[in-house]
């Protein structure tokens, strides 16, 4: 193992959006643009809490959430999440992807915490995209969440006028 | 007639700490009520006297309850009550118990409210005194069916709206007859829900206008002038996001002929105090009256900007029975004002709330800019209030002047602990079609690819720090494929501790 920590030349970050960024190591903090290197400092004070200095501006910074080789990064208030892969995991992971079936099924998951105020659509339906399926309530905003697809409703999880917790599953569709 | 001289503010957040600057100016003392929901709400920094209601434990919020509100009126011995905005700022019944027992209303009459909070009698003075609409039923419309035979009569789209709605709650578009069983039924719920009255009404739907109003301002001798128009089409489902005033679209002639109608309205029904009357304009300008909203709107800061008075001393001004000191004619409009709703919103999450506490904040200050907000590092944003932060009101001597300004305060803009809206107003002032005017309430659905800005600079360095952590804890470890934190979830906003560490 300490033999193959030697070995990494490069890291890549993935975006959610499969936007590869490689950095070589030992990290350097500098970003560069064009022929120039400009000096990335991570600063944190009193006032502002932390942030990144970078060619004279300050963006806010956080760490959302970071679990394995995942992170969710708040960069002057938008979030990205990214996997860092070593050139040895990111070979695996290409590997693992090639072989991996079609998806399915789609999960309607709560975006908030709130109320059901209506259930749309019963098991059995057939929906098109863009069809309302669910109408929660969330700081007095009544929301409609939209089928992200075509399919057949598999499940209803949802009731009308009961609460919900975010990532609460509420329907699921059959593609 | 006993003169104003201690307020009962029936609200809270920023409108509460806005009705209170005001009142201290006029040396009128103010009683804010302290809720268990936000025990530490900077409001209550603001008054003379805080009404302790933290003990309350019934299920409906103070705001909304009108016996609750009556009492501690009279047990702070407050002379007059200020609504502001939302909670029971347009409840007939809650002006006209407030009148009964004596306390003055800081707003129009309980009659004005009523009729003009019903839209579907609203919509019949309209018609009487023959101001443009768009065509729609008579009055409510009992079930699908009859829908579907106004519908067919005017022709689709058309939308069916809440008889006592506003915000954009039970407001359905049809644009098909085979549509209409479903939107009827989850318009009539949601306006059952949110105003306790399910009827609707349909109109036809105007495609893609501007929405144009008007604010009023009117006292007890039946004086009304108007003091120009906001434009407020930068909206996402009938919220809205960004106002400004005055409105590219409009010029002296169509402005005159539009504020000439809606001081009309507003003098049918008796109009006194602030009052905004909407409209929409379609691409051919021809506008159509929409409904007339009895309160202090979010947005009225825009309109205090360009005209130099300030709304909430008119309204309790005319109030305390005194009459308007100009004419139409002494209303003049300088400059130009923005306003960017910065609300706790995550904008990649289609605008979904996210309440949470607020770490830090930062707004910038700049004669150009005016912050009005109820809220401070520490404070939280509560799920069971709306969820906004601030308002940035931006000015400039004309509209590019303006917008210049607002791009810069943007940036200076520093807000941690929720997500904002503060990324799409960025990408917002940079949109061609914002910058010459020419957007419309189907903006936010139709024209925008993205709701928000960033550069590609900004993603690599958010790369560069997830790289960085990644170093930091696996590298400087003799484990690098097998020691990764399986599964651990790092509570939020932990870098703070982390960096230390670098």
């Amino acid at each position: 193992m300490a033999n193959e920590k030697l070995q990494i030349k490069k890291l890549y970050a993935l975006s959610s959006e499969n936007k590869k960024f490689s950095f070589s190591l030992p990290l350097k903090h500098t970003i560069r643009i064009g022929k120039r290197d400009y000096e990335v400092k991570l600063k944190a004070d009193e006032k502002l809490g932390t942030y990144i200095l970078w060619k004279n501006r300050k963006y806010p910074v956080e760490i959302v959430r970071s679990s394995q080789n995942k992170y969710e990064i708040l960069f002057n208030d938008i979030s990205y999440t990214f996997t860092v892969e070593t050139p040895f995991s990111l070979q695996r992971k290409k590997v693992l992807n090639s072989s991996k079936g079609k998806i399915e099924k789609e999960i309607i998951k709560a975006p908030m915490p709130g109320k059901i105020i209506d259930v749309l659509v019963r098991e059995g339906a057939t929906i098109v995209k863009g069809e309302p399926l669910v109408i929660l309530e969330a700081m007095k905003m009544q929301n409609e969440l939209i089928s992200p697809v075509n399919g057949v409703v598999e499940r209803v999880h949802a009731k009308a006028n009961t609460n919900v917790m975010k990532d609460d599953m509420l329907i699921e569709i059959k593609l | 007639m006993v003169k104003i001289n201690r307020i009962l503010i029936a609200n809270r957040g920023e409108i509460a700490v806005r009705i209170m600057k005001t009142a201290t100016l006029m040396k009128i003392e103010t009683v804010a009520i302290k809720t268990a929901v936000e025990p530490n709400a900077m409001y209550l920094a603001s008054a003379d006297v805080i009404f302790d209601n933290t003990e309350d434990n019934s299920e409906i919020p103070v705001f909304l309850d009108i016996e609750k509100l009556i009492d501690i009126a009279l047990k702070t011995k407050a002379n007059a009550v200020h609504p502001g905005y939302g909670f029971l700022a347009e409840n007939a019944y809650f002006a006209q118990k407030c009148i009964d027992n004596n306390l003055i209303f800081i707003g129009p009459s309980p009659d004005a409210i009523y009729k003009m909070g019903n839209k579907t009698i609203a919509r019949k003075i309209a018609l009487a005194g023959s101001i443009p609409m768009a065509m729609g039923s008579e009055g409510n419309i009992a079930n699908e069916e009859e829908a579907v035979i106004v519908a067919e009569k005017i022709g689709y789209p058309v939308i069916i709206k809440a008889a006592s709605g506003g915000g954009g709650r039970g407001m359905r578009i049809v644009r098909k007859s085979e549509e209409m069983g479903k939107m009827f039924t989850i318009a009539s719920k949601e306006a059952e829900k949110a105003f306790n009255d399910p009827s609707v009404f349909v109109e036809k739907y105007i495609e893609n206008p501007k929405h144009i109003e008007f604010q009023i301002l009117g006292d007890t001798k039946g004086n009304v002038v108007h003091l120009g128009e906001r434009e407020c089409s930068i909206q996402r489902k009938h919220q809205k996001l960004l106002e400004e005033a005055p409105s590219a679209a409009l010029d002296e002639k169509l402005r005159k002929k539009m504020g000439e109608m809606a001081v009309q309205i507003a003098k049918a029904v008796d109009y006194h105090s602030a009052g905004t009357v909407e409209f929409l304009l379609d691409s051919e300008k021809n506008f159509y009256f929409m409904e007339m909203n009895t309160r202090i709107q979010v947005e009225h800061p825009v309109t205090e900007v360009i005209t130099g008075l300030d709304l909430i001393e008119q309204q309790i001004r005319v109030a305390n029975g005194e009459e308007l000191k100009f004419k139409q004619s002494d209303i003049k409009l300088r400059g130009w004002a923005f306003e960017c709703r910065i609300n706790a919103e995550d904008v990649q999450a289609g605008f979904a709330p996210d309440p949470g506490k607020i770490i830090s904040l930062n707004m910038p200050s700049d004669p150009c800019v005016r912050v009005d907000t109820g809220v401070m590092a520490g404070s939280s944003i509560v799920a069971s209030y709306d969820s906004m932060i601030a308002k940035l009101i931006v000015k400039g001597k004309d509209r590019k002047d303006a917008l210049k300004n607002c791009k810069m305060a943007l940036d200076k803009v520093w807000i941690k602990g929720t997500k904002t809206t503060l990324p799409f107003f960025r990408m917002l002032v940079r949109h061609q079609k914002f910058q010459d005017g020419t957007f419309t309430t189907s903006f936010i659905e139709k024209d925008l690819e993205k709701y928000y800005f960033n550069s590609e600079y900004e993603e690599m360095l958010a790369a560069w720090l997830a790289t960085k952590l990644f170093v930091e804890e696996n590298l400087n470890d003799d484990s690098i494929n097998v020691n990764f934190e399986h599964g651990k979830v790092m509570s939020p906003w932990l870098l703070n501790k982390r960096i230390n560490q670098f």
